[in-house]
């Protein structure tokens, strides 16, 4: 079976996603569908997917025009678009999943012993090691992940779409999907997979198309690209990688947040760092490494239960509530924006300055004039583009609500910045932005704490970072050992003596 | 607001009024219903002059007759727009009217047998009732904040424990009220609007601005919009949630008040029942959102009306009694109807 998306153009309103983009797809192949965010990797998927419809450009399947009204249609054509929020039922069983969209019955009862048969049949086939009865709640991620897989398989599926299938997985997890990936490869399945991380492109796709501002900015065989050469595609010039020097310099000894063998029991134990006014100090690791927790905890967003010490500037807190952290001028920007940051409901001018509004009031009321002017200010300084600052937030592209987000925490004016993933679902030139402004507020004596996955973030912002491993501390880098590679041994549970050798050779 | 000065068709307009501002929609409702309720009106009167007095008269008697529950409404409103739901209500009037009765009765009450009486009596009796009902509510508030419980389970617990607890401590007890506090509900601003009316629209707009200019209001919103990101926007859920119970609860009280004033006894199995869904069917219909975060004070007062004109209207033209309450079923369902296909 073969693919063809042929001229297709999309606009919503006076903004044109997709411009006579031209997209193949092949059985067989997997082919990386890469871009920035905004860029339209989500609207063509869509489209082929049948969520939404083209204003131009037609679909062809095998030489035969297609149009697709509805999901429906599309995946009766073959093809299983698997998005980014899995869409399984995590109080049913795997083989009921399997099984949602068409329940084999026999006469008015369901047919569970055929259904759990040709379930095993199918993880068989697909050397896939699961139980059909197991509960889909107790299923880790990538598991997830395959049962979405096969549940398009059970529907005849020969193209696969999967939108960042490997974001909340962790290394052994992605292993196992990419397992599956060859599998269905080597079956004459065709995949289309969605991702920003370039090496995993390198590494399990046969194609690529590069989008750009909704055009197609490249294409061709991954074997004869790179990743500076995606990265080049993806964003239009070379995008600077240096690592910053001289952002290092601490202004006083006395640390801005020092903790003291920290353990809640459950997510980390026996954590101890500090951080000086004027540094930037990284905590990575792995998912599940506790560094989301410990960080909450320490901001109080936990309940306080714990046992350790924080000093904030050499004072003893036990903070047991958010709004005690923040009067003591501590500042936590979280992870997952959507669910923890953004208050939809809520215009861009209220959701950027909610964390400081107790401090502008006129006897009861909100001092708006006040509130519109410190805004401003901060739109000035992190210069987020908007249109209007009554406008809902909904209304801005990801890297300008992530300012948004972050301007409500500059308000406060925090001694020690917390931030937990600043960059998620930014795209790459509003990442660079994001970074050079921390370094600001570092060079204005700030001490800030940025929590991250990506190696190259820590690398790229900070001069010392702290590794965790499953809640414990793995190990401390700085300066030359502060590499990729010794933060990704260190993360996965390799001792620091091993790290220092391979930085040794 | 103003940089979009285009010429528009009147339809062009309404269309883009009706699908961006929730508030038009109810304000259109009312006019219309107001419109349907004074053609009735005047054919019941026999000519088109008549109509006005009538008119006049029958939105008297619709605010006056809806004062309780919509001032309870606009508590619950605020609950609601927290992404909460108080069912307690009717029965937190029953229990608050109790308590009113029992200080102010003239032979056995508590107030009487200190040798309080009169006007003081009245001004003691009024603050208690009100501390009482922010304590309710304010109890409300912890279940569900500290203790972790869902509103509608809290409350539900709440409600019955109020009504049952209220009954037994009656049982022996049938107080009355003094003539004087009766002055509060039958006293005439003008020689024609009941002060009820007058209590009711400058706490509509008193709650209103709480509401858009507070930072209470703001916490509100955000609470309903996304709990997790108010929680970590250093705001204190737990104390703001039994603030805004506290709220309600007071709001109840006065709610309270007005009702022993107006009606000078209450029968304590049934008085406030079915206040709950008046004003949770008044929010609704005004626009507020009852998965929280968005909502409106002014919508809350103005679905109550909407209601009030309704039953008017069905009066007027003579359906059954029993009917009026499928009509107004069908408002609410047709309100909620018209909600989604705005967000959608």
């Amino acid at each position: 079976m073969k693919i063809e998306m042929k001229e297709i153009c999309k606009s919503f309103g006076a903004n044109e996603v997709l411009q006579n983009v031209n997209f193949t797809i092949n059985t067989g192949e997997i082919s990386a569908l890469l871009g920035e965010n905004g860029a339209g990797k989500s609207t063509l998927m869509n489209i082929l997917g049948g969520v939404l419809q083209p204003d131009h450009g037609e679909i062809i399947i095998d030489g035969r025009t297609v149009s697709f009204a509805a999901p429906i249609d599309s995946l009766h054509s073959g093809i299983g678009f698997i998005h980014q929020e899995l869409n399984l039922i995590n109080d049913l069983t795997v083989y009921e999943n399997l099984f949602i969209t068409d329940f084999l019955r026999k006469g008015v009862f369901l047919d569970t012993d055929t259904m759990r048969r040709k379930s095993e049949e199918l993880f068989q086939e697909m050397d896939i090691d699961l139980d059909p009865c197991e509960m889909v709640r107790n299923l880790d991620a990538s598991y997830k992940q395959i049962v979405e897989i096969c549940k398009a398989l059970m529907q005849q599926a020969s193209i696969i779409i999967m939108d960042e299938p490997t974001t909340s997985l962790t290394v052994p997890e992605i292993e196992r999907v990419f397992k599956m990936m060859r599998v269905l490869r080597d079956k004459n399945v065709g995949i289309v997979f969605i991702s920003h991380k370039l090496e995993e492109v390198l590494e399990i796709c046969d194609s690529y198309v590069v989008l750009r501002d909704g055009k197609v900015a490249a294409k061709g065989d991954v074997k004869e690209t790179s990743i500076p050469e995606l990265t080049s595609f993806m964003v239009g010039h070379e995008v600077k990688q240096e690592k910053s020097v001289g952002s290092c310099h601490t202004t006083g000894d006395s640390p801005a947040l020092e903790i003291r063998n920290l353990s809640d029991g459950m997510h980390f134990h026996d954590i101890s760092l500090k951080v000086s006014p004027g540094e930037v100090l990284g905590v990575t690791g792995l998912l599940g490494d506790g560094r989301t927790e410990l960080f909450q905890t320490i901001f109080g967003a936990m309940g306080g239960n714990y046992t350790g010490t924080v000093r904030l500037c050499g004072e003893t807190c036990h903070f047991t509530s958010t709004e005690k952290a923040l009067e003591h001028g501590l500042a936590y920007l979280p992870r997952n924006r959507k669910e923890n940051a953004i208050i939809k409901d809520m215009n861009i001018l209220d959701n950027g300055s909610i964390v400081y509004l107790p401090h502008i009031r006129n006897r009861w009321m909100i001092d708006i004039p006040r509130q519109e002017q410190m805004f401003n200010k901060q739109v000035k300084e992190l210069s987020i583009k908007l249109e209007d600052i009554y406008d809902p937030i909904s209304s801005l592209s990801g890297g300008n609500q992530q300012k948004v987000v972050l301007a409500k925490w500059l308000m406060s004016e925090p001694k020690v910045l917390i931030l937990d993933n600043p960059t998620q679902g930014v795209d790459v030139g509003a990442k660079e932005e994001i970074y050079e402004i921390i370094e600001g507020l570092a060079r204005k004596g700030t001490a800030v704490i940025v929590l991250s996955s990506e190696a190259k973030e820590i690398i790229r912002l900070c001069s010392r970072s702290v590794v965790l491993f499953h809640g414990r501390e793995a190990g401390e880098l700085t300066g030359n050992t502060l590499t990729e590679h010794n933060i990704m041994i260190l993360a996965t549970g390799g001792s620091l003596q091993k790290c220092e050798e391979s930085h040794g050779k | 607001m103003g940089n979009k000065k285009k010429q528009m068709s009147f339809t062009e307009w309404f269309r883009d009024k009706w699908s961006h501002n929730a508030m038009f929609s109810t304000i259109f409702a009312l006019v219309v219903m107001t419109i349907v309720q004074s053609v009735a009106l005047g054919m019941n009167a026999g000519s088109f002059l008549g109509t006005f007095p009538k008119l006049g008269i029958a939105w008297m008697n619709i605010l006056r007759n809806n004062t309780y529950a919509g001032v309870i409404a606009l508590g619950m409103c605020f609950i609601i727009i927290s992404g909460g739901i108080d069912l307690s209500v009717g029965s937190m009037l029953c229990a608050l009217g109790a308590c009113l009765m029992y200080l102010l009765d003239e032979q056995n009450g508590l107030l009487a047998a200190m040798g309080i009486t009169g006007v003081p009596a009245y001004i003691i009796a009024i603050v208690i009732v009100l501390i009482l009902g922010c304590i309710l509510g304010a109890l409300n508030g912890v279940l569900i904040a500290y203790g972790r419980i869902p509103p509608f389970i809290a409350t539900l617990g709440t409600m019955k424990i109020f009504r049952s607890v209220t009954q037994q401590l009656t049982k022996q007890f049938n107080p009355t009220v003094p003539k004087g506090f009766k002055a509060i509900a039958s006293a005439k601003i003008g020689g024609q609007i009941f002060l009820p009316i007058v209590y009711w629209l400058v706490i509509v707009i008193i709650m209103h601005i709480i509401f858009k200019k507070t930072l209470f209001g703001r916490q509100t919103i955000a609470i309903g919009s996304n709990e997790r990101a108010a929680k970590l926007s250093g705001i204190s859920v737990k104390k703001v949630k039994c603030r805004i119970y506290s709220l309600c609860g007071l709001m109840v009280a006065v709610g309270a008040i007005i009702y022993i004033a107006r009606i000078g006894s209450m029968d304590f199995a049934n008085a406030g029942s079915g206040y709950e869904m008046d004003a949770i069917a008044a929010v609704i219909v005004g626009g507020t959102s009852m998965s929280g975060g968005r909502g409106s004070l002014i919508g809350a007062f103005l679905g109550m009306m909407i209601m009030g004109v309704m039953n008017n209207f069905l009066n007027t033209i003579g359906v059954p009694t029993f009917l009026c309450d499928a009509v107004k079923g069908l408002i609410i369902i047709l309100a909620v109807m018209l909600q989604k296909k705005e967000s959608d």
